[in-house]
């Protein structure tokens, strides 16, 4: 991997701050603040001077300017109005090499563990692909396409799901309303339901946030992020960074750029001389995810068969020409 | 307001006395109602994973029910809006049948909404923040006006009963009834001047009442017709889905009046040629109704795109029964059976309506569903019940609660107001000895 | 991960790499990798650097909190500095100007790292040798063509010897990574030049940052320049928020327009049934009234 490049922008740092502390909501305050103002991350705010003593989680004794305090509801609401805009002058583009998917599913691991998904609640799924029985079968991992027309935010009736300036689609789970309109309207069947509750353990302090939408909430819609926290900080979105494949290539388009996390191309190029192509293009939703054709395979595609429980196994057994 | 006194003998019974055959038909009623109040309790509290629907099918036994039920309202539309418009004399006694069963339908179809909705605690959030963009949001607003339009127009041909209810001094109930007639009367005494301001708002909200439903059947049909689904993304949706409500609102209308007449002994009133005259409709609108489907289907099977192929081969293969049932013998068999002078008995002419209208539950059964279980993508699950619908209980419950609904509201109305209009039936005898 | 300037791994366990699990109760010793590169970036900052990561189910995982001991020196080492390791697996240690560097008979650094090991996991040390280099980029427009010129001298004893034969690479970076341009190889003169591709996107003005690189390099260790310039075409993207389409927050305007007509129709005529209803109601009050006085 390349030395990696400064990209600490303004916004990710103030969020992070914001986030950070986000943790504090549960502080005890020594100088009879209530417990439920924390930290306000505006540091251009003139400061009155006036020093208040917390008490952080960890047990620490900590002193903040007075005019940093801010109720915790307000937290929330500014991480929503950030993760609303997108970052700026973005534009997210995945483009996904099927002649190097050999089904290992890393990429569905790392995005289950790091939105602490349940186990039937996949983000990012595998299928096995037969397009006609004169044609050959494909791995094909389906992230969400992050469409440039996307009919699930049009149907929406709450504005639960929008789509931000960087081309990112996402679920706000704290406004859905469970309608379920947005499923039927993506042709792609992208987006998942929380049938039941999710059960999942919330790192303590975790403030909600749509850019990781953790944690899910029954009767809501969950779907893939592009890991809109990760490029936030300027980090690859967790299944590109764990293909040991180098399947997914991810990148600012705007840039003309993107990397699968080993080698950087120039986004052109390589849909050029691969013949990129997107998924049912007919259907003109304008998806941001772009497949190379499987031609030159590296792996037979049998070999994603190999090593895999027979549950996953199971999935793919009636897997064929349609 | 005076009005004969044997029709309101023979149309007020049901006010004045309760049988027990009422009441436990209302418990029975009421105890299925439960089951389906304890179904959504269940739902509530473990969350939608006690229905049969899944990632794939996000729509099912509900939004069937809600499609169908808001076609039911089509009747009121039809017969006491149509036909009001062209001034049918023979729509008469069937005319408050008509109104109720729209408004009842109404009010019972979007309760399916809420039950298929996840965060029935954020439902206020369609108001809060709304976008037009959404058919969802046009369907709420066309809904809600339709309901207080259909409520208005029921009103304004409630008033002349009302006013004959107040006026009748022989007329036993209890004093909050009378006292109600008196204030939803509005003081109405049937002067010329009166009668002209109603008849006139009358026929406006009938005009009214028709477009406002076409739309709402419209915008229903559009939630799933601007999606790209195989099998939905057709342009006919709108004008079809319209013509199966009325379909299905009239095979309604025919099978209330068949009830209606046997327990409530109207055999004078409503007559065998109302029974031949609204069975007729049923056949006229089935013939378009086949037309559209047949059109629809047609272009599908036709036409090579695959995922349509691919739906169509589900329909002809898992759904094959079902598919022959909703569009061959529920549109054929109610034909046949009107078409022939010597099949129209009222009996026969009821059998074809219950067919018609539980062929046209399957068919929207058959929209809905198959379309959901063929996404562009195959579905590659391990899970059975990831792959095809199947509904459970909870739904069932729900869905038969919602059909008692159905009943308990007419019967509740039926102790209220009378289920045959006197002031249309006095008008109808007017006019008869005028000729 | 990162390529390996030298590996020194010390194998006393010949168990299978998959059956390796930190803490396990048993004693199953982890083999650690151990990396050092030397960095020197464009402000000609120094540091050395350490990577700990051990290999679990074919995966490279990073060993975090462990403490790494950099030496200066081949025979007789000097401690630098102990560094643990962050959540990478990473230890870095800045040279400053400071610091006096030992050079060995070749004129080049030596530096080595020691992890010491502990109950689970075993010892580790690796060790390379530097040598200084100077490495200078230069953007000039020549006849509308952009051009980079690179140039690398070492010193020989106070005079500038230039570097030749060896790969510098060419970078743009980027959001996430380091986009390559080219990879030029010095000439005698110690020089290269290259054409910057006209179709390159920089920022909204065209800003971008050009890097010429050491990669890796036996000698020198990786070794950056880098210089920002606006050659890039500039890039303005950005939905504006008076867009009215299907999928954003404000509907298109026919759509306002058309519902508005509909629910005004419809409304308006409701209203009017209702005003029926009034007129109805005041009539038959005044009737009401009529009747009382006769």
């Amino acid at each position: 991997m390349k030395e990696k490049v400064e990209n600490e922008s303004d916004g990710a740092s103030r969020r992070n701050f914001l986030k950070k502390v986000g943790v504090g909501v549960g502080a005890i305050s020594v100088a009879g603040i209530a417990g439920s103002t924390i930290l306000k991350g505006n540091a251009a705010n003139a400061k009155s001077g006036k020093k208040i003593k917390l008490l952080s989680p960890d047990g620490k004794l900590v002193e903040v300017d007075q005019d940093d305090i801010k109720p915790a509801g307000e937290i929330v609401a500014d991480l929503k109005t950030e993760a609303r805009a997108g970052l700026h002058n973005r534009k997210f583009s995945m483009v996904i090499d099927l002649a190097r998917c050999k089904n290992a599913r890393k990429c569905v691991e790392a995005c289950q563990e790091g939105h602490l998904l349940p186990k039937d609640h996949e983000w990012l799924k595998l299928y096995l692909l037969q397009d006609d029985n004169l044609t050959s079968k494909y791995w094909f991992p389906r992230p969400c396409f992050h469409c440039d027309k996307p009919m699930c935010v049009s149907v929406c009736p709450v504005g639960a799901t929008f789509k931000r300036s960087d081309g990112i689609v996402l679920v706000d789970n704290q406004r859905c309303i469970g309608c379920k309109f947005c499923m039927t309207g993506c042709p792609f069947s992208a987006r998942v339901f929380n049938w039941k509750d999710p059960e999942v353990t919330v790192p303590e302090g975790h403030v909600y946030d749509p850019e990781t939408n953790i944690p899910a909430l029954e009767g809501t819609v969950g779907k893939c992020v592009f890991c809109a926290d990760k490029l936030r900080i300027g980090e690859l979105p967790r299944c590109v960074s764990a293909c040991p494949m180098g399947v997914i290539y991810f990148g600012d388009i705007l840039e003309d750029t993107v990397t699968n996390g080993n080698e950087t191309v120039r986004f052109s190029k390589l849909i050029s001389d691969r013949a990129g192509y997107r998924y049912r293009e007919e259907l003109g939703t304008l998806p941001s995810v772009f497949y190379l054709p499987p031609t030159q395979r590296m792996f037979p595609v049998e070999s994603g068969l190999e090593d895999t429980d027979e549950s996953i196994k199971g999935r793919y057994k009636n897997a064929g020409p349609r | 307001m005076k009005a004969d006194r044997k029709l309101i003998q023979d149309l007020t019974p049901e006010i004045e006395n309760t049988s027990i055959t009422w009441y436990i038909t209302f418990i029975i009623l009421f105890g299925i109602f439960a089951t389906g109040v304890y179904g959504l309790y269940q739902q509530i509290d473990k969350g939608h994973i006690v229905t049969g629907m899944r990632d794939n099918v996000v729509w099912g036994f509900y939004i069937v029910n809600f499609i169908f039920f808001m076609g039911l309202s089509y009747s009121g539309a039809l017969i006491s809006g149509v036909l009001h418009l062209f001034n049918t004399g023979w729509r008469k006694p069937i005319i408050r049948i008509a109104e109720l069963i729209t408004i009842i339908s109404l009010i019972i179809g979007p309760f399916f909404i809420f039950f298929c909705i996840g965060r029935l605690d954020r439902l206020y959030y369609l108001f809060l923040y709304p976008r037009i963009q959404s058919p969802i949001t046009w369907d709420v607003i066309a809904i809600m006006t339709d309901l207080v339009g259909c409520f208005l127009y029921l009103y304004l041909s409630f008033i002349e009963d009302f006013a004959i209810l107040r006026d009748y001094p022989d007329l036993k109930v209890a004093p909050w009834k009378k006292k109600l007639y008196k204030t939803l009367s509005l003081g109405f005494t049937g002067t010329e001047k009166q009668m002209k301001i109603l008849n006139n708002a009358r026929t406006v909200m009938a005009a009214m009442v028709i477009a406002i439903a076409i739309i709402v059947y419209s915008v229903l049909a559009w939630i799933f017709g601007v999606t790209l689904q195989p099998g939905w993304h057709s342009t006919i949706f709108g004008p079809y889905f319209v013509i199966a409500a009325v379909f299905s609102g009239t095979g309604l209308l025919i099978i209330l009046m068949w009830i209606f007449r046997k327990i409530y002994h109207l055999e004078a009133y409503i007559t065998k040629r109302h029974f031949v005259n609204v069975g007729v409709l049923l056949t006229v609108i089935a013939a378009f109704y086949g037309y559209f489907t047949f059109s629809d289907y047609l272009t599908k099977w036709y036409g090579s795109i695959k995922m349509d192929s691919i739906l169509i081969d589900k329909l002809f293969t898992d759904y094959y029964s079902l598919f022959i049932f909703a569009n061959y013998i529920g549109i054929l068999l109610p034909c046949i059976i009107i078409a022939f002078p010597r099949f129209r008995t009222i009996p026969n002419i009821t059998i074809a309506a219950v067919i018609a209208v539980t062929a046209l539950w399957v068919n929207r059964y058959i929209i809905v569903i198959p379309t959901l279980e063929t996404p562009f993508l195959p579905i590659q699950d391990v899970r059975p019940d990831w792959i095809t619908y199947s509904p459970t209980w909870v739904e069932w419950s729900l869905t038969l609660a919602g059909v008692s609904v159905f009943a308990m509201l007419f019967m509740l109305v039926s102790k209220i107001a009378p289920i045959i209009s006197i002031s249309e039936m006095q008008e109808q005898d007017e006019n008869e000895l005028l000729n | 991960m990162k390529k390996k300037v030298v590996f020194a791994i010390l194998c006393l366990s010949l168990l299978p790499l998959s059956s390796f699990q930190l803490f396990s109760q048993e004693v199953t010793l982890i083999t650690p990798y151990i990396s050092l590169q030397y960095f020197k970036n464009t402000d000609d900052q120094r540091y050395v650097q350490t990577t700990l990561t051990y290999s679990s189910n074919r995966m490279e995982l990073p060993l975090p909190g462990m403490e790494v001991t950099f030496f200066n020196g081949g025979d007789k080492k000097e401690t630098l500095a102990s560094i643990v390791t962050d959540n990478k697996g990473v230890a870095r240690f800045e040279l400053t100007k400071e610091l006096s560097l030992k050079s060995n008979s070749d004129g080049m650094w030596v530096f080595s790292s020691e992890f010491k090991g502990n109950d689970s996991i075993e010892a580790a040390t690796v060790e390379i040798t530097v040598k200084d280099v100077r490495l200078e980029l230069a953007l000039a427009v020549v006849d509308t063509v952009k051009m980079i010129t690179v140039k690398a001298f070492t010193d020989d004893n106070g005079s500038e010897k230039p570097v030749s034969g060896e790969t510098v690479k060419i970078y743009v970076p980027r959001m996430f990574s380091l986009l390559p341009i080219s990879e030029l190889t010095l000439d005698d003169s110690g020089t290269a030049t290259v054409e910057f591709p006209s179709d390159m996107p920089g920022d909204t003005v065209g800003k971008l940052a050009i890097i010429a690189k050491f990669e890796e390099n036996a000698t020198f260790g990786n070794v950056e320049k880098r210089e920002n310039i606006a050659w890039g075409v500039p890039t303005d993207y950005s939905i504006p928020k008076s867009h009215r389409a299907l999928w954003t927050k404000t509907a298109p305007k026919w759509m306002i327009y058309t519902l508005s007509v509909l629910l005004a129709g419809v409304w308006g005529h409701y209203l009017f049934a209702f005003i029926s209803l009034i007129k109805i109601n005041l009539d038959a009050k005044r009737k009401a009234k009529e009747e009382y006085r006769v």
